[in-house]
């Protein structure tokens, strides 16, 4: 094991935990809404790129600072969010899952095509902040806009953190993940209580997007599938209704892929990534964090 | 004439893949693992006829059983778990079987020329029809007669006590359980003959477009499988093929004069058509524990809206 | 901005249809349909070529249409079907194309339609034994290496990438005579990008002298390059290749400059001399030299473009084909001496087969396309590099 070989490993690895906590961000999203709704909204992904581009077009219309353009896409992100509450789950039958999940993919496809519309499918630079900045310790490098990332998706997750903790609105939101037909019986709204998680999780995903957009320094629509589904291995690896899950998972799925892609090369980076999912739902199949009994 | 024969391939090839996620969809299972299913249906058929030349009808059968083997072999590590991490674990797989043909290379020589599947740059040539001079309503005949016998064998299967079993199982796993039912057995089973039709639809798919890549095989592919029997319904596998229709006649083609605006209203009405008709475009008409109970259920869904099923 | 050019869109082609239909009440109409992805990611390339064959055929028509055997003149009609860029519907609309009185179509956009597309056309003319069908097909933009030898029905006028990189290597190696290595990067995943590295800059790299020094690779949605940046580095490269769409290659871009690599020469794939690779990363993608066979260097090229951006399109090396393609099949069906009528539909189709492959040259817009006997087509290119927001001449090998 050569010197060169420490070193890329070192970085592979620092590379991946960082461009992880996007991960986490839209893992944080589904379990949130499964945990809430015990439903999943594929349209997550697709809500969290749209959001990216209402940012885009402030940028591109009147070349707002990397700050606006980040807050409006997650608030955009969020806004889109409770369009999808109301157009796949408000009106579909609450024992019957499927209906909404296929709505989901229905709006999936739906949110897409309008940003490909709008945006017919260029690439459009993302702006960014500290791209230059490399911070060098020995022969690793951190990447300054990287290290942004992960400070904001930290920051987001402090944030969430407070809310589900320290304020009314988190408990009623906790107590209808854990006891719904209790927490309707205590005089929580559950609409209210969806809603908002919807508000809150479009926000996370808006975040994800944006930072997603911000470390390519590009935006394009094809990034949506690839956080879908980085993001659900994230929620699967860390345990379905498990918030600190999500974000060790996350961050696993960031380093692992980085990682062998450093081993195995490109082409088989992802084969090796599930079958570590798959070698976790044999082992561990409720994840890390997750108790046995949220199989469900 | 040939168009409208050609569109009718198309709905037939659908339908079987529709059919796989069907049987296994009975059993509550959301599994997004049809398109790693019918991949190896397609390279798998594709070898047999363009590599070494077989007949398309063993090659199809062939592909159908390769299929089923690699489904009732990963049915059983993958069915250990349910809901949302069974999505996302038969996800994976497909995922997996997709990357794996893309990094498969693997050529013969036949007539000169080398004939296989070439990693990223797909599999090209599958020419058993026009070569054997199968004009295209041969080809359409063919098809639905596969299609037609598949969906007698299912409609067989749902009125006989093998659909009962699997739709008890869907409906409540610890009652059909506390009946003496082995909930892997039916399980694996529905998945085993999921790939099973998977594959054979995946073999006849790979010689109607000549080329297959990986690309094909993608999540989308995956997600379109779930959506033909959801969208039209799980009481019957005629349901299956009302949304192939809506889906591949309709939103693909029928809107074909509405230009620009023919992709954006794809998704937006599906979104429409599972809020009006939540359980499909033809509902649960088959024999359901749930109908039994319907009458009793409505009356309670107000406190229950949030309850997990 | 969309609504407005789509109904712009919509008030020009019924104007079209109004005056095609007015001058069908006296005179012919011939069909030349196209097809391929007009919506999707990749539908500006559909959306483009769409422009292109439209402005086109608004010429010809404009200049009296075309000479039909029996000396009348016929108005071209067209349309165009979308794809998606599926197989599946591309094969669709082909055979409805075909069902209909269309004589021959222009497209698709994308490779992985182009191949199963070409795949149910008979494979080789006259063979009765072959029941594949039987319907010309005159490619703009699917421009993956070799796809015309799969059926005698197709043809193809989209740039041959073998003798473009083989110019444009031998023309760094004259330029640039101390210049030794090379790297390649590429987007492992997608065909077009995977088959031009490996088939075609590799070798011609190779063959005029530059020593391959290693090869990143990457797929189409990856958003992290970092680790491939850091070997590249190392390499410490003198030209640096990339064959991959706009996106990654942006991507691409943005982690060498942070890395902080910079290679003499940077060279790009044909098709990311297009405007999307300049609005993606405008700063990093400057001075990337790309061949390409479509570029506003003579009167000819800019009269053509600027028709295109008034119906509402971009011109580009993908959609000046459409152009070339439009005008190309016009002297085409001239020399064929078609009879135009509904009952020699068969016929005419056969003729127009014919006369592409008897052609051994044609007139395109930046000079004389030679015909190949498989059906590919040979086009004058020039180098462009990436100069402010637009691509410039750096060299046209003619000269």
């Amino acid at each position: 094991m050569d010197y060169f070989f420490f070193i890329d490993f070192l970085q592979s690895l620092t590379d991946g935990l960082l461009f992880g906590t996007t991960y986490a961000l839209i893992g944080i999203g589904f379990t949130l809404i499964f945990g809430v709704m015990r439903k999943l909204n594929l349209a997550y992904g697709a809500a969290a790129l749209a959001g990216t581009y209402i940012g885009l077009a402030a940028f591109l219309s009147f070349d707002a600072p990397p700050t606006l353009v980040f807050l409006l896409s997650a608030l955009g992100s969020g806004v889109i969010g409770i369009l999808v509450y109301y157009c796949c789950f408000r009106f579909t039958p609450a024992d019957y899952p499927m209906a909404s999940l296929l709505a989901s993919v229905g709006m999936l496809l739906f949110i897409e095509e309008v940003v490909i519309h709008a945006s017919h499918g260029m690439p459009f630079p993302y702006p960014s902040v500290f791209r230059d900045a490399t911070i060098e310790l020995g022969d690793i490098w951190i990447r300054g806009d990287l290290l942004f990332v992960f400070g904001i998706c930290v920051v987001a997750m402090a944030v969430l953190f407070w809310l589900l903790y320290r304020t009314p609105l988190g408990l009623a939101t906790r107590a209808v993940s854990q006891q719904p037909r209790a927490a309707a019986l205590c005089g929580i709204d559950p609409t209210r209580v969806n809603l908002l998680t919807f508000g809150i999780t479009g926000i996370l995903g808006g975040i994800a997007g944006a930072m997603t957009a911000a470390a390519v320094g590009v935006l394009s629509p094809i990034i949506a599938m690839g956080l879908t589904v980085k993001g659900l291995i994230a929620v699967v690896i860390g345990g379905l209704g498990s918030i600190p899950g999500a974000i060790i998972g996350g961050l696993l799925v960031g380093a692992a892929e980085n990682i062998f892609l450093l081993l195995r090369g490109v082409t088989e980076r992802d084969i090796y990534v599930m079958l570590l999912l798959f070698l976790f739902l044999v082992l561990r199949p409720g994840g890390l964090f997750g108790s046995t009994a949220g199989r469900d | 004439m040939d168009f409208y024969f050609g569109l009718l391939q198309i709905f037939g090839v659908h339908t079987l893949l529709g059919l796989s996620a069907y049987v296994v969809l009975l059993t509550g299972q959301v599994t997004m693992a049809q398109a790693g299913f019918y991949a190896i249906g397609a390279y798998s058929a594709g070898a047999a006829t363009a590599m070494f030349g077989l007949h398309i009808l063993p090659a199809v059968i062939l592909a159908g059983l390769v299929t089923a083997g690699i489904a009732c072999i990963v049915g059983f590590p993958a069915l250990r778990v349910k809901g949302l991490m069974l999505v996302v674990a038969t996800l994976a797989f497909g995922e997996m079987v997709r990357l794996f043909f893309f990094n498969l290379t693997w050529q013969v020589e036949r007539g000169g020329e080398m004939v296989g599947p070439n990693g990223a740059e797909g599999f090209r040539a599958i020419r058993y029809f026009p070569e054997n001079g199968w004009e295209v309503w041969h080809v359409t005949v063919f098809i639905w007669i596969v299609v037609a016998v598949i969906m007698a064998a299912l409609w067989w299967m749902d009125h006989s006590r093998a659909g009962a079993v699997l739709r008890a199982v869907g409906h409540d796993e610890t009652a059909a359980q506390s009946v003496g039912l082995n909930l892997t057995a039916v399980k694996v089973g529905a998945m085993t003959l999921g790939g099973f039709i998977a594959g054979v639809g995946g073999g006849i798919y790979a010689h109607t477009v000549t080329h297959i890549e990986h690309g094909v095989f993608g999540v989308l592919l995956a997600t379109f499988a779930i959506a033909y029997p959801i969208l039209g319904g799980l009481g019957s596998v005629f349901g299956t093929v009302i949304a192939v229709l809506f889906i591949q006649g309709f939103l693909i083609e029928g809107l074909r004069f509405v230009g620009d605006w023919r992709s954006l209203l794809f998704g937006a009405l599906i979104v429409v058509a599972m809020n009006l008709r939540p359980h499909g475009l033809l509902g649960e008409h088959a024999p359901n524990l749930r109908r039994i109970f319907g009458r009793e259920k409505t009356e309670r869904e107000a406190l229950n809206t949030k309850e997990a099923k | 901005m969309k609504l407005k050019a789509f109904i712009k869109a919509g008030l020009l082609s019924a104007s079209t249809l109004a005056m095609a239909t007015a001058a069908a009440a006296q005179d012919k109409a011939v069909r030349i349909v196209g097809s391929g992805a007009s919506s999707g990611v990749v539908g500006i390339f559909g959306q483009n070529s769409s422009a292109a064959m439209a402005a086109a055929f608004d010429k010809i028509n404009e200049e009296g249409g075309v000479k039909l055997a029996d000396g009348s003149k016929a108005m071209i009609e067209t349309e165009y079907y979308d794809d998606r860029c599926n197989a599946e519907e591309g094969i669709s609309v082909l055979r409805r194309i075909a069902s209909t009185d269309a004589l021959v179509a222009i497209g698709p956009t994308c490779s992985n339609v182009a191949e199963p597309l070409f795949g149910i056309l008979q494979a080789q003319v006259d063979d009765a034994g072959d029941t594949g069908l039987q319907f010309p097909v005159f490619t703009d933009v699917a421009i993956k290496g070799g796809l015309a030898g799969i059926s005698e029905w197709v043809f193809r006028n989209t740039p041959s990438e073998a003798k473009m990189y083989d110019d444009l290597f031998a023309w760094i190696r004259a330029e640039h005579p101390d210049l030794k290595t090379i790297y390649g990067g590429v987007e492992e995943d997608f065909a077009h990008s995977r088959f031009t590295w490996y088939e075609v800059m590799k070798k011609a790299a190779e063959k005029h002298g530059f020593e391959v020094v290693g090869e990143a690779q990457w797929l189409l949605s990856d958003t992290n390059f970092s680790n491939q940046a850091r070997a590249m580095r190392r390499a410490e490269p003198d030209v640096v290749a990339i064959s991959a769409h706009p996106f990654t290659t942006c991507g691409m871009l943005r982690e060498m400059s942070r890395q902080k690599i910079k290679p003499k020469v940077l060279v790009g794939l044909t098709s990311s001399s297009s405007l999307e690779t300049l609005s993606g990363c405008p700063d990093e993608a400057q001075g990337l030299t790309i061949p390409t066979s479509f570029a506003p260097v003579n009167d000819n090229s800019k009269a053509a473009a600027e028709a295109v951006v008034a119906k509402g399109g971009q011109m580009d090396l993908h959609s000046a084909s459409a152009w070339e393609n439009a005008m190309i099949l016009k002297e085409v069906i001239e020399a064929a001496e078609i009879e135009g009528t509904p009952a020699s539909v068969e016929e005419d189709r056969r003729k127009i087969r014919d006369g592409l492959a008897a052609l051994t040259e044609a007139d395109g817009l930046l000079g004389v396309n030679v015909r190949q006997p498989d059906g590919e087509a040979v086009k004058p290119f020039v180098f462009v590099h990436a100069q402010g927001k637009g691509w410039e001449v750096l060299h046209d090998p003619k000269s």
